[in-house]
C-alpha cells in the first residue's frame, strides 16, 4: 500500500502502445484534497497518464493505487473504483441521444443509487450548481461548447466521486467560454475535491494548483508548487516549454 | 424417408412399451425394415417428386397440378389404396431429391436409361416417347437437320432430347445448348438465340397446339420409354403397386382415356386477354406472394438475431469470438446464395441422412446468408459510434453491457436502420432464388403459369409488378417507422 495520506499513488508506471513506449516510469503521489495540474508539450503522455488513473488504458507495468484499490490487481472491480473517479474529456462526450437531464441521471439510475426521483433531484441540483438549471430538457446539440462541458462535469459529479480528472477540459472551447468552465473547476477545488487537471491554461494552473507537474517524453521532468515551477524552473526543458507558452 | 408409417408407428410403440426404451427402439426399427419387402402400400402416404414445367405430363391449371403423369399417379394411388403428396420440384431437383430420399418416388416424363437404372429402380414403361425438332413458326430456312450447320440448338438439360441432339451434333455441325425447362427453350428459339429446339414430342405437340410460336419440320425420332422411379433398393412395395395399378388402368381403358385427354385435343386457354391472364393467375400468385413474405419475415428475424450475436462477436475483445464471426461472415458472403440453397436442400440431407423440407431449407439459407450481411451492418454501426461515448460510459462506472445497451446501441441502431431496411428488401428479392429448389413462392408460381400457357412476357410483368408494389410499400412503411422511432 501507499502512504496513508496518498489518495493516488503511482509507482514505476510504464505504458506502451505496441512498440511505442509512451510512459517511461512515472512516480506520482497525490494527497487527499490536493489539486495537481499536469502541463507539458503535446504528445508527452499527459492524457495517457490520466487514463491510466481510471484504467481506461491498460497498464503495461508498475502500480497505480487509487483510494486504496490496486488497479493492476485483476480481482479489483473496476466499475466500482471508477465510481470514485470522475473524468472530464476535451470533447465532452455527452450522450447525444439523451437530454441534459438524462445524461446526468443515467449513471445514478443504472447503478441503483436510490430512486429515480432522487436521481432527478440530484441532477437538477447539479445543473443549478453549474449554472444550467434552465437547460435540463435541452439536447446536447442545442448547447454551446462551454455549456456542454459544464453538463459533462455535472454528469461526472452525479455519482459523487471523490477524485476528478480533467483532460484539457477547455482546449476545445471558444476563448469566451473558457472562463465559465474554469470557474466550475475552481469551485470544486475550493470544496476540497482531489483533482488531477491536465491543462494548457498556465494562469489557471498558477492560481488553483497546489502542485504542478511538468511532463515531457513520458517522464515527469519537474514538479513543485506553482511559485517554484513557474517562478524558478530548474530544468532546461521546463524553461524551454514555459518560455513558449507564457 | 418422408412416408407416414401408421402401421409401423403402432409396432414401434408396442415394442417400446414391452422392452427397455432403447432396446425397444432397435427392435422396432428392425421389424419395420424387415416388413418393408412384403408390406403393401395400403394407407401409406408417399411423397412424389415431379417436374415443374413438362406439359402435358405435368403443369398447372388454375393453380392445380395436372397432366398425364399426375392423372396416372393419382389414379394408381386411388386404385391401390395409398395416398400421394406431389412435390413439384423441377426435373433436376426432383432427381436429386430422390437420391437424397427427400421424396419416395419420381414421375416426371423421365426416360428409362441405362445410366439412370444404375441409381434408380424403374417401373414398367408407361409411355413411349420420342424426340422431335421444332423451329420458329416464321423460319423458312430450316427444313431438316442438314440446315443446322454452324447453328446453335437448344435442348433440356439431362433429357433425351439433349442426348439425341448431342448424338448427331458432330455429323450435322451444330452446337447444343442446355436449358432447364421447355418454356425457356421455346422462348430462346423465338428470340432467335437458338434456331431449333429438340424436345420430347408430346411436349412439343402440346406446346404447338397451345400456339407457342413454333412448328415442327421433321418427323419424330424413335425414342425410349418413360418410367416411374424409386431410389435404388428403396420402396419396392411402391414400385410393385405402381406396376399393378398401371396394368389395371391399361386393361380397363382408363389409361388410353388419359392419353387422349392430353394429346388429342389440347384445350386452348379460356381467356387470352391480359386481364384474363391477370384474373386467372392471381390466386396462384397471391399464394406465392404469401410464401415469399413468410420466408422473408422468418429469415429476417433469424438474421437479425444472428447479426446482433455475431456483430457483438466482431467487436468483442476475445480473439476466438472475433475469429468465429469472421469465418461465418466470409463463408456466407464468399459463396453464391444459389449454391447455399442447393447445399442446404440437397447436400445436407445426403451428409446427415436427415431430410429437410423446402421451407426450412429456404429459410435456413436466407437467414444464414442475410445474417452474415447483418453482422457487417451491426459491426459497422457499433464501430461508427465515437469511442469517446464508450469511454464516457465506462468512466462513470457503468459496465460493458450497460454502456452498450444505454449508450452505444441506441446510437448505432439509428445509424444501422437504413442498412437494415436495405437488407430486408434484398432478402425479399433473394427469396425468388428459392424457386430452383421448388419453393412455391412468387417467382415459382409465375414460372408454373407461363410453363403451361407460354405467355412468358406478360406473366413476368405481372410477377415483377407484384414484387415492385410490395417492396415499395414495405420500404415506405419501414422509413416511416424509422423516422418515428429514430428522430
Ligand atoms: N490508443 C493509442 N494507440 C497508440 N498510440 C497512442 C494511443 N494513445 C496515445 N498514443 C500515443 O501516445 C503518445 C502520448 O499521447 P498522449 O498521452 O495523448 O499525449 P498528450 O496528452 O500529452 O498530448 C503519443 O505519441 C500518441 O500518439
Ligand atoms: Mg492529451
Amino acid at each position: 500500500m501507499s502512504t496513508v495520506t496518498s489518495k493516488i499513488s503511482v509507482r514505476g508506471l510504464r505504458k506502451s502502445f505496441g512498440a511505442n513506449e509512451v510512459l517511461k516510469g512515472l512516480d506520482v503521489e497525490i494527497a487527499e484534497g490536493e489539486v495537481v495540474c499536469v502541463i507539458g508539450p503535446s504528445g508527452s503522455g499527459k492524457s495517457t497518464f490520466l487514463r491510466c488513473l481510471n484504467k481506461l488504458d491498460d497498464i503495461t507495468s508498475g502500480t497505480v493505487i487509487v483510494d486504496g484499490f490496486d488497479l493492476t490487481d485483476k480481482t479489483v472491480n473496476l466499475n466500482e473504483v471508477r465510481q470514485h473517479i470522475g473524468m472530464v474529456f476535451q470533447h465532452f462526450n455527452l450522450f447525444p441521444h439523451m437530454t441534459v437531464l438524462q445524461n446526468i441521471m443515467l449513471a445514478p439510475v443504472e447503478l441503483k443509487r436510490g430512486s429515480k426521483a432522487d436521481a432527478r433531484a440530484t441532477a437538477l441540483k447539479l445543473l443549478e450548481r453549474v449554472g444550467l438549471a434552465d437547460k435540463a430538457d435541452a439536447r446536447p446539440a442545442q448547447l454551446s461548447g462551454g455549456q456542454k462541458q459544464r453538463v459533462a462535469i455535472a454528469r461526472s459529479l452525479a455519482v459523487n466521486p471523490d477524485i476528478m480528472l480533467f483532460d484539457e477540459a477547455t482546449s476545445a472551447l471558444d476563448p469566451e467560454m473558457v472562463g465559465e468552465v474554469l470557474q466550475v473547476i475552481r469551485d470544486l477545488a475550493a470544496e476540497g475535491m482531489t483533482m488531477v487537471v491536465v491543462t494548457h491554461e498556465m494562469g489557471f494552473a498558477r492560481e488553483v494548483a497546489d502542485r504542478v507537474i511538468f511532463m515531457a517524453d513520458g517522464l515527469v521532468v519537474e514538479e513543485g508548487t506553482p511559485a517554484e515551477l513557474f517562478g524558478n524552473p530548474q530544468h532546461v526543458r521546463t524553461q524551454d516549454f514555459l518560455s513558449k507558452v507564457l | 424417408m418422408r412416408k407416414i408409417h401408421h402401421s409401423r408407428a403402432g409396432k414401434f410403440a408396442l415394442a417400446a412399451t414391452a422392452l427397455v426404451a432403447l432396446a425397444g427402439g432397435f427392435v422396432g426399427v428392425g421389424a419395420a425394415a424387415a416388413s418393408t419387402v412384403s408390406a403393401d402400400t395400403t394407407g401409406e402416404t408417399y411423397v412424389i417428386g415431379t417436374d415443374t414445367t413438362f406439359a402435358p405430363f405435368e403443369y398447372r391449371e388454375d393453380g392445380e397440378l395436372t397432366g398425364i403423369d399426375m392423372d396416372l399417379v393419382r389414379d394408381i394411388a386411388a386404385s391401390q389404396g395409398f395416398s400421394v403428396e406431389i412435390k413439384s420440384l423441377g426435373f433436376d431437383a426432383a432427381l436429386q431429391a430422390l437420391q437424397s430420399n427427400q421424396v419416395d418416388g419420381v414421375i416426371a416424363g423421365m426416360s428409362i436409361t441405362d445410366e439412370r437404372q444404375l441409381i434408380f429402380d424403374f417401373s414398367d414403361p408407361y409411355f413411349d416417347s420420342g424426340v422431335q425438332m421444332a423451329v420458329a413458326e416464321d423460319n423458312a430456312e430450316i427444313t431438316g437437320y442438314d440446315d443446322l450447320a454452324g447453328e446453335t440448338v437448344v435442348a433440356k438439360r439431362g433429357s433425351e432430347g439433349e442426348t439425341f441432339a448431342n448424338s448427331i451434333s458432330a455429323e450435322y455441325g451444330f452446337t447444343v445448348k442446355a436449358l432447364a425447362d421447355s418454356a425457356t427453350m421455346y422462348d430462346d428459339v423465338k428470340a432467335g438465340n437458338s434456331v431449333a429446339v429438340f424436345d420430347d414430342y408430346p411436349v412439343l405437340a402440346y406446346g404447338i397446339n397451345q400456339n407457342n410460336g413454333l412448328k415442327s419440320v421433321t418427323e419424330k425420332e424413335q425414342g425410349s420409354s418413360y418410367g416411374f422411379a424409386v431410389n435404388k433398393g428403396q420402396n419396392p412395395e411402391l414400385l410393385a403397386a405402381f406396376n399393378t395399378g398401371l396394368a389395371e388402368l391399361k386393361a380397363g381403358g382408363e389409361y388410353q382415356d388419359i392419353l387422349d385427354k392430353y394429346l388429342d385435343a389440347p384445350a386452348a386457354s379460356s381467356d387470352t386477354s391480359f386481364f384474363g391472364l391477370l384474373a386467372d393467375s392471381m390466386p396462384a400468385l397471391m399464394k406465392g406472394l404469401g410464401l415469399t413474405l413468410l420466408a422473408t419475415g422468418l429469415s429476417i428475424l433469424i438474421a437479425l438475431v444472428l447479426g446482433v450475436l455475431f456483430g457483438f462477436f466482431t467487436v468483442s475483445e476475445s480473439r476466438i469470438l472475433r475469429g468465429i464471426s469472421t469465418i461465418y461472415v466470409s463463408i456466407f458472403r464468399g459463396t453464391p446464395l444459389l449454391v447455399q440453397a442447393f447445399f442446404f436442400y440437397f447436400g445436407l440431407p445426403q451428409l446427415t441422412g436427415q431430410s429437410i423440407d423446402v421451407l426450412t431449407a429456404g429459410v435456413l439459407t436466407l437467414s444464414l446468408n442475410a445474417g452474415a450481411y447483418m453482422t457487417e451492418i451491426v459491426r459497422g454501426g457499433i464501430q461508427s459510434v465515437d469511442a469517446g461515448q464508450t469511454e464516457a460510459g465506462r468512466s462513470l462506472g457503468l459496465g460493458y453491457v450497460t454502456t452498450m445497451r444505454r449508450v452505444v446501441l441506441p446510437q448505432a441502431v439509428k445509424i444501422m436502420t437504413p442498412s437494415f431496411i436495405n437488407q430486408f428488401v434484398m432478402t425479399l428479392k433473394d427469396t425468388s432464388l428459392l424457386a430452383v429448389i421448388g419453393f412455391a413462392e412468387l417467382t415459382y408460381q409465375g414460372q408454373q403459369i407461363y410453363a403451361s400457357n407460354f405467355r412468358t412476357g406478360e406473366t413476368l410483368l405481372i410477377v415483377a409488378a407484384l414484387y415492385f408494389i410490395v417492396i415499395n410499400l414495405l420500404t415506405m412503411l419501414s422509413n416511416k417507422l424509422d423516422k418515428r422511432f429514430n428522430k
